[in-house]
């Protein structure tokens, strides 16, 4: 077992070493041309104290817009689906549209926010609408997991609709739930840097435009990573959330 | 998940209940038919709600014409110009799906080809997954200045390579757990990794393949949404950048509306798709 392991995690760091060592080849090759930046470039780029920090205070920006939207859209979607488990006239409606709102494009609601909610919190909104479908579809879907015969004990215990929430269906779902999370937290990021692409004062988002329009290849690429990092760390601090919920909750 | 009853699938429940009184006749037929209809539309509440929230939303902010557009305007800018909508849709249309379709078929030809050899699938796979979590929005600027930004291949470039990861990851975790039982009465039988591959390998991943189909589906049309707004000539991205610049706000958001219908159509398609390629095959 202990061997399988470890040759996984070597596999794992020699496939990440390929990867690096692949861009480098075809950056000095010039395969894909001068857009394709040696790394050693970009790291150099990022050795300049001004760029660092300038990088760095974007991606705090776009941080904070992803959390934002991460906490916001999660309580909105939970909420609605409490709502859709516990008045059952509405869920047929709320089950069909939740099908069909994973689908809608965050492309075509961010620049709307822009003129209307505003440049600096658009970013935040449009992460939250991105969060809250898949958070949403995610909850429903766990709050029906309690089967039949659990709510037949309860009821018959004197449990009411809301006690049934509390003490059954929600703690049920919650494995569910922290599953739309690990899905939702690199939207977070996408839909914030979305939500910046179009016209933010600033955030990585707004970077990225900026560098693909004033042809900084290097800040492209810097500005590419950081966010990636972001998308990567969040999805595993979810993984790690998730675990943990699934040892306690089943 | 507590399968959504999909639009167009008979609710059971109701056409009992309409037919109780009038079982066989034409006027019973006609009344749960129309029960039926009838249910279905009411569940579609949301929609409307969506509508209503949008117009209070622009109304009691005091938005003015020159800010947002209420429903209204944008649906009738719809009706009243289609043809402006028509081509740029059918031109979204066509990229996101030709780009799934090949983006996923190259995926798949390179999983399989990976899944060849245990070790390099092991050292392939980390690589595919960091390269998946790169979010679209920062992907589509590289690839754009890579491929040239003026022309229309590059939208489809785009769309083709961010449809390519999913499949990828997804039909090779599919050829990774074929169950150890099948493959070892395989290689008993005297199978080689061909046979293996072609006759139990193949089969086993297709329900992974739909699955990532349907996942993928919206996100190729947003990715082509995202590549015309920043890089086209043609398409909805474009069409929404041009009315955006001019301040058109009724044909931005009408632009908005028929994205998203769009991008539900497609998904709920390959939704369909994965149904009843997964019922044919399991």
């Amino acid at each position: 077992m202990n061997t399988r392991k470890l040759t996984k995690a070597s596999y794992m760091v020699s496939g990440v070493v390929l990867l690096v060592v692949a861009v480098e080849v075809i950056a000095r090759l010039g395969i894909a041309g001068t857009a394709w930046p040696s790394l050693v470039e970009v790291y150099e780029f990022l050795g300049d104290e001004r760029q660092r920090s300038t990088l760095w205070r974007n991606t705090l920006v776009t941080l904070e817009s992803s959390a934002t939207g991460l906490v916001m859209g999660t309580i909105i979607a939970v909420l609605a689906g409490a709502v859709s488990a516990l008045v059952p006239i509405l869920r047929p409606g709320l089950d069909r549209f939740a099908a069909i709102v994973n689908a809608v494009p965050l492309v075509a609601l961010a620049p709307l926010f822009i003129t209307t909610v505003g440049r600096e919190d658009s970013p935040a909104v449009v992460a939250a609408m991105g969060v809250g479908f898949v958070v949403f579809v995610s909850t429903t879907s766990g709050l029906a997991n309690a089967s039949r015969t659990h709510h037949d004990v309860l009821t018959v215990l004197g449990a009411n609709r809301f006690r049934r929430f509390a003490r059954l269906q929600l703690p049920q779902a919650l494995p569910s739930i922290v599953d739309g999370l690990v899905l939702a937290a690199p939207t977070a990021v996408l839909g914030a840097t979305i939500g910046e692409w179009f016209g933010a004062p600033s955030g990585l988002g707004m970077m990225i435009v900026s560098a693909f329009q004033s042809a900084n290849i290097p800040q492209l690429w810097a500005v590419a990573l950081s966010a990636t990092a972001m998308a990567l760390i969040a999805y595993f601090i979810f993984i790690a959330v998730q675990r943990a919920t699934v040892r306690r909750f089943t | 998940m507590s399968a959504p009853t999909i639009p167009g699938t008979p609710a059971p429940h109701t056409a009992t209940g309409g037919s109780r009184t009038h079982a066989g006749t034409t006027s019973g037929r006609v009344r749960s038919t129309l029960i039926w209809v009838g249910t279905n539309v009411l569940h579609l509440w949301p929609l409307a709600l969506v509508v209503l929230v949008w117009d209070l939303w622009i109304v009691l902010n005091n938005y003015t014409a020159l800010v947002a557009a209420r429903p209204w305007d944008a649906f009738a800018d719809i009706l009243t110009h289609p043809g402006e909508y028509l081509y740029d849709t059918w031109f979204t249309m066509m990229m996101s799906v030709g780009g799934l379709l090949l983006g996923t078929v190259v995926g798949s030809l390179c999983a399989i080809l990976v899944w060849w050899s245990a070790a390099l699938s092991g050292i392939v796979t980390p690589a595919a997954l960091i390269m998946r979590s790169v979010p679209i929005s920062a992907l589509i600027p590289i690839i754009a200045r890579i491929f040239g930004y003026e022309s229309d291949s590059t939208v489809f470039v785009c769309i083709v390579i961010i449809c390519f990861f999913p499949s990828f990851v997804f039909v090779l975790s599919g050829l990774v757990s074929i169950p150890a039982a099948g493959r070892d009465l395989f290689t008993v039988l005297g199978a080689g990794k061909a046979q293996v591959l072609m006759r139990l390998g193949l089969l086993h991943s297709v329900p992974n393949l739909m699955i990532s189909v349907r996942i993928t589906a919206p996100i190729a049309v947003m990715a082509a949404i995202l590549a015309e707004y920043l890089i086209g000539n043609h398409g909805l991205g474009e069409m929404f950048s041009y009315a955006r610049s001019y301040q058109q706000w009724d044909r931005a958001w009408g632009t908005a509306v028929i994205a998203t219908v769009l991008s539900v159509a497609i998904f709920l398609s390959a939704r369909w798709c994965e149904r009843k390629v997964t019922d044919r095959v399991t």
